[in-house]
């Protein structure tokens, strides 16, 4: 989503003055402060007619209210091309009512996810233009990562565990490897004559904190595959449990942190930026949509995409059994690249616009969301809900994500990105599905 | 140290020659008159008599009762008591560790007093043997029960009490006093500790790797050969490493110290407070105060763990450490609030290296002279969680800045790190 930008790549800002980004939105609506979100408004996500028009208040006359709402939907549902897509949700339902393909559901209810997914972003994005920069990033740090975290719920609540396990670590391998080698490499080819540049610091931060997920992930896979814990099968549930909490305080402290040392750098930056010298992004700074659209139909989103979440993970078995693929490389390789489609494209079309910071925001600030929130949050809701979800995500697949942030922690800590980085990592991304495509766990216990 | 202005860390600015005369150094001191002073007339040397009767008191004043902490003092006699009246082995490892704390402290002190006339040279070497003294005290007493075990586990948690906790509560303090600004170190100082530290790493991995995949060429014999050629490996580099901080140390390490130094705080330090041979004898006494206290120490821990409902493990690896490092921590502590984060990192990281190329092979070497099986082999779960953290630390240190931020990620991992070992038994309680 574009709106997992607004949080992860608030801290490239800083450096990024010289880009020239309107990154503040500073200049004239001060009073929205929508700062954030106004760099990565891309540009295929609003071909819409930019008209924008300030705050409607909800209330109003009958009329207004149906011009509104027609307005709205046409903005909202009809602007973006993606959304060609939409119609393959309800398609899915049909399919799942009428027959029992369930490799057709599942595939279906993928397509029918990707613009819901994108929208949701959009409806995101559009509400931290009122609601300023503070909540704003909240709102994006929580529902940047949504369509992962409402499939993994509906997973949990099956007790599909080993599932909600794999499609979040394959959603962190997807962001750091895929989505950044697919930026790096396009961005690379497109400015072939030079070597493009990021800001070390934040990428350094970002694999600092990857690190420390992966410190969590270990300890409790390590603690049972040594057969050294005190109870068996439930020392590291606990574990896992207390770990979560203390990834959750780490991740609050870490949005706390970004969003004070961006408070600082804002002020001066603002002069700099000052007026004119945007391109693209001018027309986003203004909220297309009202404030209370914005929620509705943040709401609206999030409920399409619970209905069809649960389609796709109940699908999941059957399309297994029907097209003969492993289940661990549905849930890692094929169901995150419906929650990171959108950010997908809108990296690839950063890094082209030689604005690799937002990329990096996009992609490894999702990666460190997921591994330092969305797997905790997962935990939390399953102790919650009594299943016993916990951090030990089996040896092959801790070994995979440990290696796999060595590499990338490796690659970024230089600062500098070419084509030929970008296609190592895609290349690895390549490895790496091929391993989980004749991978499956040694007990059958989800 | 030099006479001018340092701590007792490695970091001196200016070599000072050993064979400063020693007139010129008693020259600082500004509580009493030396008796090395040439000699005048008759009616002094009746006050110098006066005041040498009085030494062993003021002696003993400066030592036992200036510091704070010396208030935890009579928790040593007391475990003692309770050791030889009650059973209680909870409350005597308890008080023993209570007691330890300010000895170790203590002992730190006499340390630095005697490195004020010995040089910088050899005043590094004190530093470098000393410095870890308390662990290696309660390592030898272990290893002579075989333990080893805990011995293995206490050297790997005060490693990983150093880079983690006292780092992070460093890093952390440091960051929020001076929150407006982003405190800077020395990439190259910290550079290399990390690599040190990643080859001691390297070694205790070898053995591990080694007998866990069951590869050896005589199985369980192999692996303590191979640790005990990779100790000596160790000790090989750890004392290079000593010569090339000696050697080199005042061009890498000189500029930083010498802006920082001449501050404040530096100028009580100026002047040694005691003179060379007390110092020398508090060192002796200390030594001895605190080996006959590790004695109960580890005497009580397996009935501490059975009373208190813990593993060994997690006692052995948490709660040990922070006795032999507590004084560390609070020094390291208050340097970075006072901004002088080299000499933090030097305290913590340090330390962290000091334990891991010559505490652990030292402890190999002695346990096979003694005839006790200690190797390196640290089984699977501490080597995997010590390389962890290692990777974890060096790349946070990598950048050469730090803030609050960094701080608490340390200190959340090293909550981590613990919890882990709360619910950690080794697989099969065959070496203890």
């Amino acid at each position: 989503m574009d709106t997992k930008l607004q949080l992860s790549a608030v801290p490239q800002l800083e450096m990024g003055s010289h880009d020239g980004r309107p990154v503040l939105g500073h200049e004239d609506k001060s009073q929205l402060h929508g700062t954030d979100n106004m760099m990565h408004k891309s540009d295929f996500i609003h071909m819409s007619e930019g008209g924008s028009f300030p705050g409607v208040s909800c209330a109003g006359s009958v009329k207004m209210l149906s011009h509104g709402i027609c307005r709205s939907i046409k903005i909202v549902l009809f602007s973006n091309k993606l959304n060609l897509l939409m119609p393959f949700g309800p398609l899915a339902i049909l399919v799942h009512i009428l027959t029992d393909n369930q490799g057709l559901v599942f595939f279906f209810s993928l397509l029918g996810i990707i613009p819901l997914a994108e929208r949701l972003g959009y409806a995101t994005e559009q509400l931290a233009c009122y609601t300023g920069a503070t909540v704003g990033g909240l709102l994006n740090a929580t529902f940047g990562n949504a369509t992962e975290l409402i499939i993994s719920i509906h997973a949990l609540r099956v007790g599909m565990i080993r599932v909600v396990q794999q499609s979040l670590l394959g959603s962190i391998l997807s962001n750091m490897l895929l989505v950044l080698g697919c930026a790096f490499f396009s961005g690379g080819l497109a400015f072939i004559k030079k070597e493009q540049v990021f800001n070390k610091s934040t990428a350094v931060v970002n694999s600092g904190l990857l690190l420390m997920a992966v410190m969590g992930l270990l300890f409790p896979a390590v603690l049972h595959y040594t057969h050294s814990e005190v109870h068996f099968g439930r020392s590291e549930l606990a574990l896992s449990r207390f770990s979560s909490c203390i990834m959750l305080i780490a991740y609050g402290a870490y949005l706390y942190y970004q969003l004070r040392t961006q408070d600082n750098q804002y002020e001066p930056l603002n002069e700099e930026v000052g007026q004119g010298s945007q391109n693209v992004d001018d027309d986003d700074e203004e909220p297309e949509i009202t404030k209370c659209e914005a929620v509705l139909w943040l709401a609206v989103m999030t409920a399409w995409i619970s209905f069809l979440s649960e389609y796709l993970v109940d699908a999941i078995d059957g399309a297994s059994n029907t097209w003969k693929i492993p289940v661990a490389f549905i849930s890692v390789i094929l169901l995150p690249i419906v929650g990171n489609a959108a950010e997908h494209a809108g990296a690839v079309m950063f890094a082209m616009k030689d604005k690799l910071d937002i990329s990096l925001g996009v992609a490894i600030g999702s990666s460190t969301q997921i591994a330092m929130f969305g797997i905790p949050f997962c935990v939390v809701v399953g102790w919650i809900m009594g299943r016993p979800m916990d951090l030990n995500f089996r040896l092959f697949e801790t070994a995979v994500l440990f290696i796999t942030v060595l590499v990338v922690a490796f690659l970024l800590q230089e600062g500098t990105s070419n084509y030929f980085k970008g296609l190592m990592l895609i290349l690895c991304y390549l490895i790496v599905a091929a391993s989980f495509f004749v991978h499956v766990d040694p007990t059958k216990g989800t | 140290m030099g006479p001018a202005d340092e701590r007792m860390e490695l970091d001196s600015d200016e070599k000072i020659p050993l064979s400063t005369p020693p007139s010129a150094r008693k020259s600082h001191t500004f509580d009493f008159e030396a008796v090395h002073f040439s000699p005048r007339a008759g009616p002094l040397k009746l006050w110098i008599r006066k005041q040498m009767k009085f030494r062993p008191l003021r002696s003993i004043y400066i030592v036992l009762l200036t510091a704070k902490i010396n208030i935890l003092l009579p928790f040593g006699p007391l475990a003692i008591l309770l050791h030889y009246l009650t059973g209680k082995h909870g409350l005597v490892f308890f008080f023993s560790l209570l007691g330890i704390t300010p000895l170790a402290e203590r002992l730190g002190y006499a340390t630095e007093q005697l490195a004020f006339y010995t040089g910088s040279t050899v005043g590094g070497l004190l530093n470098a043997t000393f410095g870890n003294a308390t662990e290696m005290i309660i390592s030898i007493y272990a290893l002579k029960n075989g333990m080893i075990r805990v011995v293995q586990q206490s050297l790997l948690g005060s490693i990983l009490s150093n880079m983690l906790l006292v780092l992070g509560c460093a890093f952390f303090t440091g960051g929020i006093v001076h929150h407006e600004k982003v405190q800077v170190f020395s990439k190259a100082a910290a550079l290399v500790n990390s690599g040190l530290l990643l080859m001691a790493v390297m070694g205790l991995m070898f053995p591990a790797v080694l007998h866990f995949t069951h590869t050896e060429v005589h199985f369980g014999k192999s692996e303590l050969a191979l640790s005990r050629f990779s100790s000596c490996i160790m000790l090989v580099a750890y004392a290079s490493y000593i010569f090339f901080q000696l050697k080199v140390q005042p061009n890498l390490y000189g500029q930083i110290s010498q802006e920082g130094a001449h501050e404040e705080d530096s100028e009580d330090e100026d002047a040694p407070e005691i003179t060379q041979w007390e110092a020398i004898g508090w060192l002796a006494i200390l030594t001895l105060w605190v080996s006959i206290l590790s004695g109960y120490l580890v005497d009580a821990i397996q009935g501490a763990s059975d009373s208190l409902h813990i593993p060994v493990a997690f006692i052995s690896v948490i709660l040990l450490p922070i006795v032999g490092n507590a004084a560390e921590h609070a020094s390291a502590i208050m340097f970075a609030v006072k901004d002088k984060l080299d000499i933090t990192l030097g305290v913590a990281i340090g330390s962290s290296t000091q334990i891991s190329m010559f505490v652990i092979p030292f402890c190999v070497v002695f346990g096979w002279l003694m005839g006790q099986p200690m190797d390196l082999n640290f089984q699977l779960f501490e080597t995997a969680t010590l390389f962890v953290a290692v990777l974890v630390v060096a790349f946070m240190l990598q950048e050469g800045t730090s803030n609050y931020f960094k701080g608490l990620m340390l200190i959340l991992c090293y909550l981590i790190v613990a919890a882990s070992f709360f619910v950690h038994v080794d697989p099969s309680n065959d070496d203890d």
